[in-house]
């Protein structure tokens, strides 16, 4: 293929030599650090005949302004990159977005996981809105130095083996926290977040009604852990992403991460003091869980359904997703990516030389089962989380947990 | 001979339709601006207040239903009742600090004049985000902030400025105060020289001091300017929006205490893809800020009427 189309346009770069086809342009929006132009400027290369313009912005204002577009009714791009959190928002208008299954993704289903292809899908699964590009399967970050003064193993495997249950987890953290003075977790969110992104059913239902309330809910589940780890003093008021966090990370004010596989990407880049004191363990299997990645869609605004989707199909090809993740650590969701050489031998310097990727591609395969997350998950979510909050400034949990439903039952009447 | 008259008179005619054309030319830019990004989006907002609708599904009519959804929820008069507190604290003493400053810029004694006009202007005229990050970062809630340094050199507690219930309110009314109070004064250190010199020499013969001058003189024959300020200062405190939304950054939209009803109807609509109850609060909105700004315009022009003294 690429030998021919190198021949086709030996010597004649102006007018297109294979065969009339048409010359097409595609505009593609994408968000966050991406490889994606590098591969754009690949795949052109290849077809003389298409031009892609690579878009990319900031998460939020990506999705903000693909919705937008959208609504209006116009200016939509021609292929589209959405985060799974959002992913509900948009299904509900399928009719906005191009069937992918029409277009011919049923041929390469069997590439990727299951459950990651499942979220893509529609609920009766006739529908598919998006191919799947990464996924972030989360395993424990966690600082060497810390847990070396806290008399706790460093070594991969042994760190495993000691911290196997959520009880272990706890008790891991307590010791350390006695020993060193320093928080385990960073956050009270990652430590909701431990039971939370494990669960199948979370905030909503597929028909939209709010299932907090519920006897036996996993969300509570998750928040009473969340509450317990509180109580016991081992969590700290880091919130990701701020400037303080950022630095506990480089500084090494807290001992643990439950981070997804992007989080490493962000680490390399972003916490120069703490090369080579951090690692990285499978989680107990109670926390198995994705925690991010994102789809690739096609608006139903395109004039070239069929090329948009030849190339976004090659996009997320097995071998794009291996460069995908070597150049920009966007971890693969395509199964055979995990027996490449290159993939099993990636050494990390930042994390002393150790393989993350495997420990990572094992966390993938203990996934089971797609998560519903709904098109007010994210709003619900921040009420939990404020709940949660005032919990750690003295609040009292099942007070807090009441009037967190409260508030999430009046956002989802609207 | 009448056929020429007629001819004269359509002449003369079409040079008046002419004028008439051409005057309507010169306005037209602006209407049409103000047609479509002003009153057509206003429009489709009074009759969005009526639908349920996401932003992509097809909209249901509701009646008053997004009124009721509003006027029930208790976080709209949370961010009701942080707007009026932050107006307050934010533009009731611009008026007084501003009135001041635009006195004492007047005095004819004071050197580099035009040095202080211009940077008493200058909070007005630098970009709102720059503002609004830097203020964060004065008052961030960590021991070291700026705001905190200074609280424990007099023996207090350091502040929580972004999370604390009093905390955002005053921080966020400083930036307001800071941003605007130059903006007022410039209006009316023009209002101050509108007034006739001979009145201050007169009353300086008659033995007034300069602050007797301002009271008697300078307040009164200002009031145009100051019902002017309240107004324009109510309408623009009611719609605080920028200034809390980037000084809060990522907790914004999550926290209530410093909610204003502009970012909740925001949240309503780009948080919460419930656009009818946006369009709802934003009427209701409209419905409070013709309120207040018609009992603030009263309160300020009844103000003056007691004083007989002065004319």
């Amino acid at each position: 293929m690429l030998v021919f189309s190198l021949a086709a346009c030996n010597g004649n770069d102006s007018t297109s030599g294979d065969g009339g086809d048409e010359e097409v342009t595609l505009n593609f929006w994408a968000f966050g650090a991406t490889n994606y132009e590098e591969l754009a400027k690949e795949y052109e290369k290849e077809h003389p005949n298409v031009t892609i313009k690579v878009r990319s912005a900031e998460s939020a204002e990506h999705h903000d302004a693909l919705f937008t577009a959208l609504s209006a009714g116009s200016g939509a791009p021609d292929i589209a990159a959405l985060e799974v959190d959002q992913l509900d928002r948009f299904k509900e208008a399928q009719g906005r977005f191009e069937n992918l299954y029409d277009l011919g993704a049923k041929d390469v289903q069997d590439q990727y996981l299951d459950w990651k292809w499942e979220a893509g899908a529609n609920q009766e699964g006739d529908f598919l809105i998006g191919l799947p590009t990464d996924i972030g399967p989360k395993a424990l970050y966690y600082r060497t130095d810390l847990f070396e003064e806290a008399g706790l193993p460093t070594e991969p495997a042994e760190v495993e083996s000691l911290i196997n249950s959520p009880e272990a987890f706890k008790e891991a953290g307590m010791k350390l926290k006695e020993e060193t003075g320093k928080p385990f977790v960073d956050s009270i969110e990652m430590a909701y977040r431990a039971y939370l992104d494990a669960s199948e059913k979370t905030y909503l239902n597929p028909d939209g009604e709010l299932l907090l309330g519920e006897e036996g809910n996993d969300v509570k589940k998750a928040y009473d852990y969340a509450v317990e780890l509180d109580e016991a003093g081992i969590v700290g008021k880091l919130e990701m992403w701020t400037p303080e966090w950022a630095n506990g990370v480089n500084k090494g004010e807290f001992a643990a991460e439950l981070g997804a596989g992007w989080l490493k990407g962000w680490m390399e880049g972003n916490a120069p003091d703490a090369v080579g004191k951090w690692r990285v363990a499978t989680l107990p299997t109670e926390f198995a869980a994705n925690w991010g990645g994102s789809y690739i869609s096609i608006p139903s605004e395109t004039d070239h359904p069929q090329e948009a989707y030849d190339f976004v199909e090659w996009l997320v090809s097995p071998d794009n997703q291996l460069q995908s993740f070597q150049s920009k650590g966007l971890f693969p969701s395509a199964t055979s990516v995990y027996d490449m050489e290159e993939f099993k031998t990636n050494e990390d310097e930042f994390f002393g030389g150790q393989v993350t990727s495997t420990v990572f591609a094992e966390a993938a395969q203990d996934i089971d089962g797609a998560v519903f997350k709904g098109v007010k998950y994210f709003p619900v979510h921040q009420e939990v989380l404020n709940a949660l909050h005032n919990v750690q400034e003295g609040g009292d949990p099942e007070k807090e947990w009441r009037a967190a439903i409260k508030r999430a039952e009046e956002l989802i009447d609207r | 001979m009448s056929g020429q008259e007629r001819g004269v008179k359509k002449r003369y005619r079409s040079e008046k339709k002419k004028d008439m054309i051409s005057g309507y030319l010169y306005v037209a830019p602006f209407f049409i601006i103000f047609g479509v990004i002003g009153l057509y989006p206003a429009i489709f907002s009074v009759y969005l207040a009526f639908q349920k609708w996401n932003g992509l599904s097809p909209m249901s009519f509701v009646g008053l239903d997004n009124f009721r959804i509003v006027l029930e929820d208790p976080l709209f008069w949370k961010s009701v009742y942080n707007t009026i507190i932050m107006g307050l604290m934010g533009t009731a003493p611009q008026i007084v600090v501003g009135i001041v400053l635009a006195f004492l810029l007047n005095l004819t004694f004071l050197r580099f004049k035009n040095f202080f006009r211009i940077t008493i202007f200058m909070p007005y005229i630098t970009s709102m985000v720059a503002v609004a990050l830097i203020f964060s970062v004065l008052f961030s809630n960590h021991e070291s902030s700026l705001a905190n340094y200074m609280l424990g050199v007099f023996g207090f507690d350091p502040v929580n400025w972004s999370t604390s219930e009093w905390g955002t309110k005053i921080a966020i009314s400083i930036m307001v105060f800071w941003r605007w109070v130059g903006y007022n004064t410039i209006i009316y250190l023009a209002g101050i020289q509108s007034i006739s010199n001979d009145l201050y020499e007169a009353a300086t013969i008659d033995g007034a001091n300069k602050f007797q001058q301002l009271l008697y003189i300078t307040m009164p024959l200002l009031k145009p300017f100051i019902i002017l300020t309240v107004f324009f200062s109510t309408v623009g405190a009611l719609q605080l929006f920028s200034e809390p939304t980037i000084f809060l950054g990522a907790g914004a939209f999550t926290r209530d205490e410093a909610l204003t009803v502009v970012m909740y109807l925001y949240r309503d609509a780009f948080k919460l893809q419930s656009f009818g109850t946006a369009s709802a609060t934003a009427i209701i909105l409209l419905v409070i800020i013709l309120f207040f700004a018609t009992i603030n315009t009263l309160i300020t022009s009844g103000n003056g009427r007691k004083k007989k003294g002065v004319r």
